[in-house]
């Protein structure tokens, strides 16, 4: 256990501000995405192994629970997606750019982004969950 | 003046050296598979408007198919090595990694296999 609190503190204490909270997020949002990955192919499965059960598994995605958690996982994804992108960038395309002042811009790029694309797309999920599952609307 | 040189032998890559350069190779097929099926799941059709006839429908087309074959194969790759990475830096003994490596492995092998043979049985008519 004791590489699991050297870790964690390391994680915890580290201070190397934006770098290190991008580091944080990418790792959060890419296990988020994950695990979910897990239970959708599951369920995805369903269509052939049991396709009288595929309806329940959609509802309860239409859960008003699983709406909310479903724009947190949209933002896990656009975040963990753009952020990869940069340091795929970086890494294969421009090492000479790995310089801290660079990074602290162009994290800051990463999250601009991520917050143009994941406002609109919640606005619309939301939308379509006042809609569906509150009769807002006109729904 | 003069100048020195040393000459580098580069390494040859391992797997680790493999599995980084995976994860950023795969990154880049991944925004475009990734991102547009959850714009086009979750925000332009929403999950109210899926069940088992959207999907038959999606199947139908074998562009939609290959479409999730790709997801499939490169997205729970990527993740699975990703939560890999992750625990290497949680487990360090030899033995545990072992442990950890092949467990991964093995979910990895299971759940893909899962994917693949409902990607490729289609939907089932309800009995
Ligand atoms: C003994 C180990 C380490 C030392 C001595 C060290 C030292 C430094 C220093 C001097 C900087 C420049 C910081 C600044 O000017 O704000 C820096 C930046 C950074 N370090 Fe470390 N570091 C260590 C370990 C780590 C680890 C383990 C990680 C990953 C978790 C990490 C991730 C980063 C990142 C992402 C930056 C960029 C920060 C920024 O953009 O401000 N470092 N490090
Ligand atoms: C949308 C496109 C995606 C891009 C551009 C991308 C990019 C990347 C990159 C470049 C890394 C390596 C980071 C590093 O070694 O420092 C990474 C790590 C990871 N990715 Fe992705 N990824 C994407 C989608 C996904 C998806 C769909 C999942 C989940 C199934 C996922 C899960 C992970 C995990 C768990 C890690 C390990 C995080 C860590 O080591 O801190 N990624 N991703
Ligand atoms: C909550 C948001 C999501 C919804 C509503 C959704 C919906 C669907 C649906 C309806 C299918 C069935 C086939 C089709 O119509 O193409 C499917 C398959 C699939 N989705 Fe998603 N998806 C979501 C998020 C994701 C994410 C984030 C990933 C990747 C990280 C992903 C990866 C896959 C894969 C790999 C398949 C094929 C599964 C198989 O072969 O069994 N999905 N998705």
């Amino acid at each position: 256990m004791s590489n699991l609190k050297t870790t964690m503190t390391g994680y915890a204490s580290y201070r190397g501000r934006e770098g290190h909270y991008s580091f944080l997020l990418h790792r959060i949002t890419g296990l988020g995405t994950a695990l979910f990955l897990i239970i959708h192919i599951l369920d995805t499965s369903f269509v052939y192994f049991f396709p009288d059960l595929y309806q329940h598994a959609i509802n309860l995605y239409r859960s008003t629970l699983f709406g909310i958690a479903e724009v947190g996982l949209v933002f896990c994804v656009f975040f963990h997606g753009v952020n990869g992108l940069r340091v795929a960038f970086f890494d294969l395309i421009a090492p000479r750019l790995w310089s801290v002042p660079k990074q602290r811009f162009s994290t800051k790029i990463t999250l601009l982004i991520t917050l143009l694309m994941w406002i609109p797309a919640s606005a619309i999920m939301l939308y379509n969950m006042l809609y569906h599952n509150f009769g807002w609307f006109g729904g | 003046m003069t100048t020195n040189t040393r000459t580098i032998q580069k390494p040859k890559p391992n797997f680790e050296t493999k599995s980084w350069m995976f994860m950023r190779y795969s990154a880049i097929l991944l925004i475009p598979l990734v991102f547009g099926h959850l714009i086009l799941q979750d925000v332009i059709v929403g999950v109210h408007r899926i069940d088992l006839d959207y999907v038959a429908i999606r199947w139908a087309s074998i562009g939609w198919r290959i479409y999730d074959a790709l997801l499939l194969a490169f997205a729970f790759a990527h993740g699975v090595n990703g939560i890999r990475q992750v625990l290497n830096d949680f487990i360090q003994s030899d033995r545990g990694r072992k442990i950890m490596h092949w467990g991964l492995f093995l979910l990895w092998l299971i759940v893909t296999a899962i994917g693949a043979i409902a990607l490729i049985g289609g939907v089932r008519p309800i009995s």
